[in-house]
C-alpha cells in the first residue's frame, strides 16, 4: 500500500512588527533591511509563540513540522533552525521534524551539521528529516557564500555528511573543499541507515540527477503551482527512470500556503492583513519586481552561461512575481496562497495534486503579521475538515496511479 | 600550437593544454596583451573598441577572453585568482610570448598586476586602468555583484553608474539598457560577473591582501590611469598602485570619465598608454 499524502505544518517565522509605511520607505525586506526596525519589547515571546504554533500542529495530528534557514531578513527569523528543532524535540512527541534545510556552504565545516542532526535525531527518538540546501541569492550577499562556488561545495558537503552517518569511522575524507583526516562523529543518528534526506531544487537537471541517484527526496522550490508543478514531477520521474528507479509520491514534496475559515468570506476577512503583509513586505527583495530582487539573476551566477542565456531567451523581465499580486482575483490564479472554506481549500488542493501527485504537502499557515489566534484556527480547521478528505482521496488515487509500480519495485528487490 | 578563426566573428582560438582559449588580435609590432574588464571587449562588446584599435596602430595587440567568457572554457570547479594567473602564464606560453607588454582594465588590471609581481622579467611594460585587486582599509571597491541585479527587474541605473562617469551617457545606455538587452551582450555581461565571482568573491570583493606589499617587485616602466568619476574602484586604489609600482609616475586622472575610462574617452587613455609603449 502507498501512503496517502503526508501533511506538514511549515512555519517561516516572519517579523510581524514593521511600521505601516514599510513598503514606501524601504527598498527590501532582505539583506539590507535595517535591523533598527527590530522592536525588542514587542518581540518578546515571539519565537516561543511560533514554536508553540508548530507544537499545536503536532497535537492536532499533523504528520510533521517544517523549519528552514534564512539570514538577515524579515521573511524568516530562523537563522539557526536546529535551535528551533531542538525545542520541538522537547515539546512534541509524534510528528516528523523536517529541517529544510541547513544551508551547507554557510557552515565552515559540514561535519558540524552531521553532528547536530545526529543529536536532534537522538533527542527526538528518530523523528528528524535532514534537509540540505545550497542557499541562494540572499546568502551570496549576506553570508559570503559565492553562488558560483556553492554548488560544488554543497554536493561535497552532502557526501561527507552521508558518509559520516553510514561508514564506520574513523575514515579520511579526501574532499576538495572540506578535507578531513579523521571523520568519526559521535553520536550517530538513531534512524538507520540515516535520517531521510530532502533536497530542494528548481531549474537544474544536475540537482534532480543527484537526488535520484542517491535515493533522496525532491522538494520543488516554488511558491506557485500550476502546470509547471506537474511538469517538474514528470521531469523528476524521467530522471528516476534513467537511473533504474521509479517515481513514487513519497519521493517528492511541495510548498503550499493556505488560510482556512468557516466560509470563503470569513477566510478572506481574517487572512487579508497577514497575506498582504506577507506579499508586500516579506517578499520584497525576494519575489517582487519592486526593489532589488536578490534571489536570482546576473549577480547570483550559479548556472553556466549557456543555461543563463537560455533563461534570458525564454523569459520576460517584466513578468510579475508572486509579491506583485494585484488583488484577490490575481492571487487565485497563482495557486500559491489558497484561501477559503474547507470545501474550497480541499478542491483547490486536490486540483494541484491531480496535476502533480506528490507525497508531501508542506503547508504554510502563518503569513506575515497574522495573529496567533488566526494561525491556530486555520491549522485546526484544516486538520479537522480538510485533511481527512485529502488523506482519503489521495490514499485511493496514489494506489491507482502507483500501486502496480511499487509492487514491481518490491518484487524486483526480492 | 594551433589557431582557428570562429565563423562570423573575429575571435581566434588557441589550444592551451586542451583548453580552447578565445582571443582577438590586431596590429604588428611589440607583442602587447590586454586583459579586459566589465564594460569592455569580451565583458559586454563582441569586438575590439576604438581604444584597442588605437593601440593596435602601434603594437601587436592580443586580447584574450577570461575563463568562462566569449567561449573560453571554465577552469576547474571553484577556481580562484591563483588559478587565473597560472592560466594566463599557460596562455602566454602557448602564444610563444616570452616577453611582452601587459595592459589591464578593472579585474583584468588586477590579474595584470598579479602577473607582473610574479614574473617581472617577462612583463616589459605595465599599464593599469581602473584596476581592482588591492585591499585598502575603509576604501571599499563597490559591490558589483549586488548592483548588477536590476531594480524592478529591469533597471540597470546603478550598474551604469558604477561602470561609467555618467549613468545617462549614450555609451552607458547603449551597453547596459534597461529591460532585456541584446542577448549576446547580456550573456557576456553575465559571463564576466561569473568569472569575477570565481576569482574575487570575498567581501569586500575583488582583492588580494598580499598584492600591495608585492608591488615593489614589478620594476618595469608602468602607467596607472583612473577615471575622475570612477564609482566602482576608489581613486585611492589608483594612488596606491602608482605609489607602489617603482616604474610608475604620478596617477593619470582622466577628466569626466568613470570606471571604464578607456571606453568613455579612448583618445585620452590611449595617449597615456602609447606614450608608455613608445620606444
Amino acid at each position: 500500500m502507498i501512503d496517502p499524502v503526508q501533511l506538514y505544518c511549515w512555519h517561516f517565522m516572519s517579523y510581524p512588527h514593521l511600521p505601516a509605511d514599510f513598503d514606501e520607505k524601504y527598498d527590501s525586506g532582505w539583506v539590507t533591511v535595517p535591523n533598527k526596525l527590530w522592536d525588542r519589547e514587542k518581540s518578546r515571546g515571539l519565537l516561543n509563540q511560533y514554536i508553540d504554533q508548530l507544537a499545536y500542529a503536532d497535537e492536532l495530528g499533523f504528520d510533521g513540522m517544517v523549519l528552514n534557514e534564512h539570514h538577515q531578513n524579515i521573511y524568516g527569523l530562523m537563522p539557526a533552525p536546529n535551535i528551533i528543532a531542538a525545542a520541538l524535540t522537547q515539546k512534541t512527541k509524534r510528528g516528523k521534524i523536517v529541517v529544510l534545510g541547513n544551508l551547507l556552504p554557510l557552515h565552515g565545516n559540514p561535519l558540524r551539521v552531521a553532528e547536530e542532526y545526529a543529536m536532534l535525531d537522538n533527542m527526538s527518538d528518530g523523528r528528524i528529516v535532514a534537509g540540505f540546501a545550497p542557499g541562494s541569492g540572499p546568502e551570496t550577499f549576506n553570508y559570503n557564500a559565492s553562488s558560483a562556488k556553492s554548488r560544488d561545495q554543497f554536493w561535497e558537503a552532502v557526501e561527507l555528511i552521508r558518509r559520516a552517518w553510514t561508514e564506520d569511522g574513523p575514515f579520511a575524507f579526501e574532499g576538495k573543499n572540506y578535507p578531513l583526516r579523521y571523520v568519526n562523529p559521535w553520536p550517530q543518528p538513531t534512524q538507520r541507515p540515516h535520517p531521510e534526506i530532502w533536497i530542494p531544487g528548481a531549474r537544474s537537471r544536475d540537482t534532480l540527477t543527484q537526488i535520484a541517484k542517491n535515493g533522496y527526496c525532491y522538494f520543488l522550490s516554488s511558491r506557485s503551482h500550476g502546470k509547471g508543478t506537474g511538469q517538474s514531477m514528470q521531469r523528476f520521474a524521467e530522471v528516476l527512470k534513467a537511473h533504474g528507479d521509479i517515481y513514487l509520491p513519497r519521493r517528492m514534496g511541495i510548498l503550499m500556503s493556505t488560510y482556512v475559515g468557516e466560509t470563503d468570506k470569513i477566510a478572506q476577512e481574517e487572512s487579508r492583513e497577514g497575506i498582504w503583509y506577507f506579499l508586500r513586505n516579506c517578499l520584497k527583495g525576494h519575489q517582487r519586481r519592486v526593489g532589488r530582487q536578490l534571489t536570482f539573476g546576473p549577480g547570483v551566477p550559479y548556472i553556466p552561461p549557456a543555461e543563463f542565456r537560455a533563461y534570458l531567451a525564454s523569459t520576460d523581465p517584466t513578468t510579475p512575481l508572486l509579491g506583485d499580486t494585484r488583488d484577490w482575483d490575481d492571487l487565485q490564479t497563482s495557486q500559491s496562497i489558497i484561501v477559503g472554506s474547507p470545501d474550497t481549500v480541499y478542491n483547490r488542493f486536490m486540483s494541484v495534486l491531480e496535476h502533480a501527485p506528490v507525497g508531501h504537502l508542506l503547508i504554510q499557515f502563518h503569513m506575515g503579521n497574522m495573529s496567533d489566534e488566526s494561525a491556530r484556527k486555520s491549522q485546526r480547521l484544516f486538520w479537522n475538515e480538510v485533511a481527512p478528505r485529502l488523506k482519503e482521496a489521495t490514499g485511493k488515487r496514489f494506489n491507482e496511479l502507483f500501486g502496480a509500480d511499487q509492487q514491481k519495485q518490491m518484487e524486483a528487490a526480492k | 600550437m594551433s589557431t582557428a578563426v570562429i565563423e562570423k566573428t573575429n575571435l581566434k582560438l588557441i589550444d592551451v593544454n586542451g583548453r580552447s582559449v578565445s582571443y582577438l588580435e590586431k596590429g604588428t609590432g611589440a607583442p602587447t596583451v590586454y586583459l579586459h574588464g566589465f564594460a569592455d571587449v569580451h565583458g559586454v562588446a563582441g569586438d575590439l573598441l576604438p581604444f584597442h584599435d588605437k593601440l593596435a596602430g602601434a603594437v601587436r595587440l592580443i586580447v584574450p577572453a577570461h575563463p568562462g567568457c566569449s567561449g573560453t572554457p571554465d577552469l576547474s570547479d571553484g577556481y580562484d585568482i591563483e588559478d587565473a594567473v597560472f592560466h594566463y602564464l599557460e596562455v602566454f606560453d602557448a602564444l610563444g610570448l616570452k616577453e611582452f607588454n601587459l595592459i589591464g582594465h578593472s579585474i583584468g588590471g588586477w590579474i595584470a598586476a598579479e602577473i607582473a609581481v610574479r614574473h617581472p622579467e617577462r612583463v616589459k611594460k605595465l599599464g593599469l586602468i581602473g584596476a581592482c585587486g588591492l585591499f585598502i582599509s575603509g576604501e571599499l571597491i563597490a559591490d558589483i555583484f549586488m548592483h548588477t541585479q536590476p531594480e524592478r527587474g529591469v533597471d540597470y541605473d546603478t550598474m551604469r553608474n558604477m561602470l561609467f562617469g555618467d549613468a545617462n551617457a549614450a555609451i552607458a545606455q547603449r551597453y547596459y539598457p534597461n529591460g532585456r538587452g541584446d542577448l549576446d551582450e547580456e550573456t557576456r555581461r553575465y559571463e564576466i560577473i561569473r568569472f569575477a565571482s570565481f576569482v574575487g568573491f570575498k567581501p569586500p570583493y575583488l582583492y588580494n591582501r598580499s598584492l600591495i606589499n608585492r608591488l615593489h617587485r614589478a620594476k618595469m616602466p608602468a602607467a596607472v590611469v583612473w577615471g575622475e568619476k570612477d564609482h566602482f574602484v576608489p581613486r585611492s586604489h589608483g594612488e596606491a598602485y602608482a605609489a607602489g609600482l617603482p616604474g610608475a609616475g604620478k596617477l593619470k586622472v582622466i577628466a569626466g570619465a568613470g570606471h571604464a575610462a578607456q571606453f568613455e574617452n579612448p583618445d585620452a587613455v590611449a595617449e597615456v598608454m602609447l606614450e608608455l609603449l613608445k620606444g
